[in-house]
This record gives C-alpha cells, sequence and structure tokens, in this order.
C-alpha cells in the first residue's frame, strides 16, 4: 500500500505560563519606559517568578511514523502524553517547531467534542456547513444527507440549532459527517467517549469498514484499549511526548496496559 | 536509504513545518472552497436580521437612523454647512460610505475573535472567513445604497439642484478600493488582536474619532484650504468627497490624494495578507 501519512522527526514545543495574555498598554508602557531610559515597571509586576513561569515545554519530542492507505492506527498514551497534539498538526490546525509533516489526500478531522459545528445554525445546516469545511461540494452533500442524518440517529431533531443537542446527539452527528463525505483520511480523537454504549459500537464497526470496505485510512485517539485492539491494524504509544513503541496494535498495547498499571 | 526514496516519490498534498512563508496564499486551494464561502456568506447576512427585532427592514434603518441623527445633531442644531446640498442627503451619502468601511473593517477585524472556535476544531482556508466578511458587507452596501439612490431621486424630482455625473462609472472602482482599505486594515487588526486582547476596544474607539476625522458629518469645503492637505491626510477623506462629487456634484476632488489613498490600500492590504497569514498557521496555541 502507497504511503499516505509522514510524519518526520516533529517536535512541538508550547510555552507555558501567561505569556499570551499580552496587553497593548503593557507593551507601550515598556516602550515607552524604555525610550527614557527607565526600568520597565512591567518588568517588576510579576516579580522574579514570571521569568520561571514562561518556561518552555515540549509536547512532542521528536516524533517520526508513517501510515499506509487503509491503516488504521492507534494513538494511545496517558493523558498529556501529546495524543492530541500530534493530531492538531495532521489535521492542520497548529504546525510543528521542528520537523515536517507530508500528507497525501483529503483529511476529515473530529477533534474532541464540539466539532466545527456552529451552535446556532441547525443540524441540517451543520451538515453542510461542516461538509464545505471539508471541501466538499454541495451536491456531494446532498447525496449523502440522508445516509448521514439515518446513521447519527438523530432525524427528528435535523431542523433544530445543535445548541439543544445533547453532547452524545452531537457527536453522532460529527461523527456521521466524517464518516460519510468524502476523505482518503479520517482523524478521530476520542470521539466515543460520550456516546452510550450503542452508538460506540456502531462507530467501531463504521470505521472498521472504512477502512476495510473503502481503503481509507483512520487514525485513531481513544482511552479505551478494547476499542483500539478492535479497530486498529497498528499502534503508537506515545509517553512525555516521546514516542515509544510503535508497530502491531498488540504488543504495543500491552507495553501501554503495562505502563497504566505502573 | 530506500525508505527516503520512497518517501520523495509520493505527490504530497500538503507539506505542514514550522517554516513561514512571507505570502502563503494557496489560492487554488480558496476556489475549492467557494462553497463554504457562499454559505459563510449567507449564514452571516442572514444571522444579521435574524438577531433584530426589524428582520431585513434593519439594513434600511441603521442608514435612516444615522442619518437622522446627523441631520439633527449637525444639521440643525450645530448648523454646519452642507456644500448646498438637502442636509439628509448630504449625511445620507456621507454615512452609506462610512458604514461600508467601518463594519468591513470592524468585521474583519474580529476574525480570530469570533472564529476561533472553528478555527481550533478545523482546517479550512482562514482567509475564507474575512473574503466572507468583506463580500456579506458589499452587499450590505448595496442595499443601503439603493436607499440612497431613492432619495437622491426624490430630491431631483422635487428639483434640488444636485448634479450627479459621469464620474458615477467610477463607484466600482472606489467601492474596490474602500473594501481593500478595509479589508487591510482589518487584518492587520485582526493579527494584532492575538497578541494584544485590549486593542479591540481601542479600535472601537478610534473608529469613532476616526469618523470625525473624515468627512461624513462635514464638507471639506469648511476646511481651510491651506489646511485641507491635512485633511487629506487620512486616506478616507478623498473617498467620502469624491462619492459625494459623483452622486451630488459637490465635493473637492484632489486626484493626487486620491492616488496615494489608492496605493495606500495597496500597500495595507498586501501587509493585511502577510501578517494575517503569518497569525493562522498557530495561532491556536495561543488562545
Ligand atoms: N496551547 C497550549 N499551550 C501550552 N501547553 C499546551 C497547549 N496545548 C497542549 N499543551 C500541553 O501539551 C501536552 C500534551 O497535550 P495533549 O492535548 O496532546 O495531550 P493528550 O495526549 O491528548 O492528553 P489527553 O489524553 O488528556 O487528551 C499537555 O501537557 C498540555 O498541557
Ligand atoms: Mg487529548
Amino acid at each position: 500500500m502507497a504511503l499516505c501519512v509522514s510524519v518526520d522527526h516533529v517536535s512541538k514545543q508550547y510555552i507555558l505560563g501567561n505569556f499570551g495574555y499580552g496587553t497593548f498598554r503593557h507593551d507601550l508602557q515598556s516602550w515607552w519606559a524604555k525610550l527614557r531610559g527607565k526600568e520597565d515597571p512591567n518588568a517588576k509586576l510579576g516579580g522574579p517568578g514570571l521569568g520561571e513561569a514562561n518556561e518552555e515545554f515540549m509536547a512532542l519530542n521528536d516524533v517520526s511514523f508513517e501510515v499506509h492507505e487503509g491503516d488504521r492506527v492507534g494513538i494511545v498514551g496517558r493523558n498529556g502524553s501529546g495524543k492530541s497534539t500530534i493530531l492538531k498538526i495532521l489535521s492542520r490546525l497548529t504546525t510543528p517547531t521542528r520537523g515536517s509533516v507530508k500528507i497525501k489526500g483529503r483529511v476529515a478531522s473530529l477533534l474532541e467534542v464540539g466539532t466545527g459545528f456552529h451552535p446556532d445554525l441547525t443540524g441540517r445546516e451543520n451538515v453542510y456547513l461542516n461538509g464545505s469545511i471539508l471541501g466538499m461540494r454541495r451536491w456531494e452533500i446532498r447525496e449523502k444527507f440522508e445516509e448521514i442524518v439515518a446513521f447519527s440517529e438523530i432525524n427528528q431533531f435535523i431542523d433544530t440549532p445543535v445548541k439543544r443537542y445533547s453532547s452524545g446527539m452531537y457527536i453522532r452527528l460529527a461523527f456521521a459527517v466524517a464518516a460519510h463525505l468524502k476523505s482518503e483520511i479520517l482523524i478521530l480523537d476520542e470521539i466515543l467517549a460520550v456516546g452510550d454504549m450503542g452508538f460506540q459500537q456502531k462507530c467501531v464497526a463504521k470505521m472498521k469498514s472504512l477502512g476495510q470496505d473503502e481503503g481509507r485510512t483512520i487514525i485513531f485517539v481513544s482511552h479505551i484499549p478494547g476499542y483500539v485492539k478492535e479497530l486498529c491494524t497498528r499502534a503508537i504509544l506515545l509517553r512525555k511526548g516521546q514516542m515509544v513503541m510503535e508497530g502491531e496494535t498488540l504488543p504495543v498495547m500491552d507495553e501501554y496496559e503495562r505502563e497504566l498499571r505502573g | 536509504m530506500s525508505e527516503i526514496e520512497r518517501t520523495d516519490e509520493v505527490a504530497w498534498d500538503h507539506v505542514i513545518t514550522s517554516k513561514k512563508r512571507v505570502l502563503d496564499i494557496n489560492v487554488k486551494e480558496l476556489v475549492k472552497y467557494r462553497d463554504l464561502l457562499f454559505l459563510l456568506v449567507r449564514r452571516d447576512f442572514v444571522a444579521q436580521y435574524k438577531q433584530s427585532v426589524l428582520g431585513p427592514l434593519w439594513f434600511f434603518i441603521q442608514p435612516l437612523l444615522n442619518t437622522l441623527v446627523f441631520t439633527v445633531i449637525f444639521g440643525n442644531i450645530a448648523k454646519i454647512p452642507t456644500d448646498g446640498i438637502p442636509n439628509m442627503l448630504f449625511y445620507m451619502a456621507g454615512t452609506v460610505v462610512w458604514s461600508f468601511f467601518s463594519l468591513t473593517f470592524t468585521n474583519v477585524g474580529m476574525t480570530f475573535a469570533t472564529a476561533n472556535g472553528l478555527f481550533s476544531k478545523v482546517y479550512f482556508p482562514r482567509l475564507i472567513v474575512p473574503i466572507a466578511n468583506v463580500i456579506n458587507n458589499v452587499i450590505t452596501f448595496g442595499i443601503q445604497f439603493l436607499l440612497f439612490l431613492g432619495f437622491l431621486f426624490y430630491f431631483l424630482l422635487a428639483g434640488s439642484a444636485l448634479h450627479p455625473n459621469l464620474w458615477i462609472l467610477f463607484l466600482p472602482i472606489l467601492l474596490i478600493h474602500v473594501g481593500l482599505f478595509a479589508m487591510g486594515t482589518g487584518l492587520i487588526v485582526s493579527a494584532l488582536t492575538t497578541k494584544y486582547r485590549d486593542l479591540r476596544f481601542l479600535v472601537g474607539f478610534g473608529l469613532q474619532l476616526w469618523m470625525y476625522a473624515t468627512p461624513v458629518v462635514y464638507p471639506a469645503s469648511i476646511v481651510k484650504p491651506s489646511l485641507l492637505w491635512v485633511l487629506w491626510m487620512n486616506p478616507l477623506a478623498p473617498v467620502v468627497e469624491f462619492f459625494r462629487f459623483m452622486f451630488l456634484g459637490k465635493g473637492i476632488v484632489n486626484p493626487l490624494f486620491y492616488s496615494i489613498s489608492v496605493v495606500e490600500s495597496l500597500l495595507l492590504i498586501l501587509l493585511g495578507l502577510v501578517l494575517f497569514t503569518r497569525t493562522e498557521k498557530d495561532f491556536i496555541d495561543r488562545i
């Protein structure tokens, strides 16, 4: 099978602390003070601790792997190990600090609850919005519309604004859209967490068939080992931003479960 | 070794790295997303009047209300001359052009603030959002402009001394000019607001002052000729005067300063696009 994702020595560095809350007033003050040769009034503000608070943090550290067409890859690891971070980079929501990611094909991603739905729009409008966001044409979406609604089982609520949906209904519709619209690569982050057991089973079965019957590539993050084992052909284990193991699902999951047991 | 060769054989669609190119715009991708553009334009347009009790009438009420307030305050109370043009028509011309600028500028400037929910969950070319805002405001301008034309015809029939002239043909260029200027300044603000949160309030306040630095509620002719160049420093001043000149036949048109304003709008849109495309790449890390 041909290669469709190549992750090459990817690192992602975040800066911890409150650096993001810069205000124009503060910068102006600092600049004005510097201009007059005075001490920066804002340097004192945080006290000595401020510099340390803005420390750098590696959410991903030199991660490399490849995915082939039709692969179903599970990414596992404890909270904060960098799973969502790698998915965000793959989905082009942010860039790696070092390294590169190359992708072939259309990517549809469903990152945690609250996918790019617009709360004030109805389910129907959101299906079209989401489809267009994936780069689909209107007629392509219309073709699949009935199937999407049937799969999500929210028929009766399709013309209600999605802000009135329960979180399970929300994710049902979001998953149905992502699964039915054309995209070569499907990226899913913990989407099963809020669905009920019936829907979880249905999703896993659907993903399996997407991979097996339609040859779609799936990259899947879940905290439920059973589903990863059931669905994935390969798995990747992350620990504190580093990839510690990659390969066949079962051995990787064994290692992960050993890690969980401590 | 063999692995590297294999990697290079694939025709990659996307390459994601930390590299920031100076002007990273993928026009082909933007075109591919045209359906999303239409959808966003429609959504914003409908949302605008759905939020108001008056419904679609809102598009007319807004300029009418502005015109009325200006007529009372600046026309009847302050008695600022209006170049001999009926007060209402004079203010309406000003407010229609000014609103086009200020609404576009504000909407585009808020891009990252209003769309961050969407931006942090799904990828699509981010520029679609400000482009949708501009189109949306062009439509709004179109509606309000019709209202203005209605008033113009009324006053013409009533025999006012108005002289609409062939320069009207220049209107599309004036619109593109103002649109680019508003989008350029808006994009710059949108990029800066991801760094400075308090900038948004400053901008709202600045916009109000800016209106008074623009001949919206007064004609350029009340400024002393020797000081007129100060007024022309504001790129929107020549625009509003030119608009009035086209439709009403009164207004000071200074070709030099108008051209400077056009050049400025081109430079600003370029700078805006550069800043915006730099910011969009990883701004979700900082929200
Ligand atoms: N914007 C950000 N700024 C600073 N740190 C961040 C940012 N986003 C994520 N992090 C940090 O990066 C680390 C990895 O986060 P990530 O969301 O990838 O973890 P995860 O493996 O998905 O965890 P979970 O299982 O809880 O979903 C965490 O320690 C998190 O605090
Ligand atoms: Mg996560």
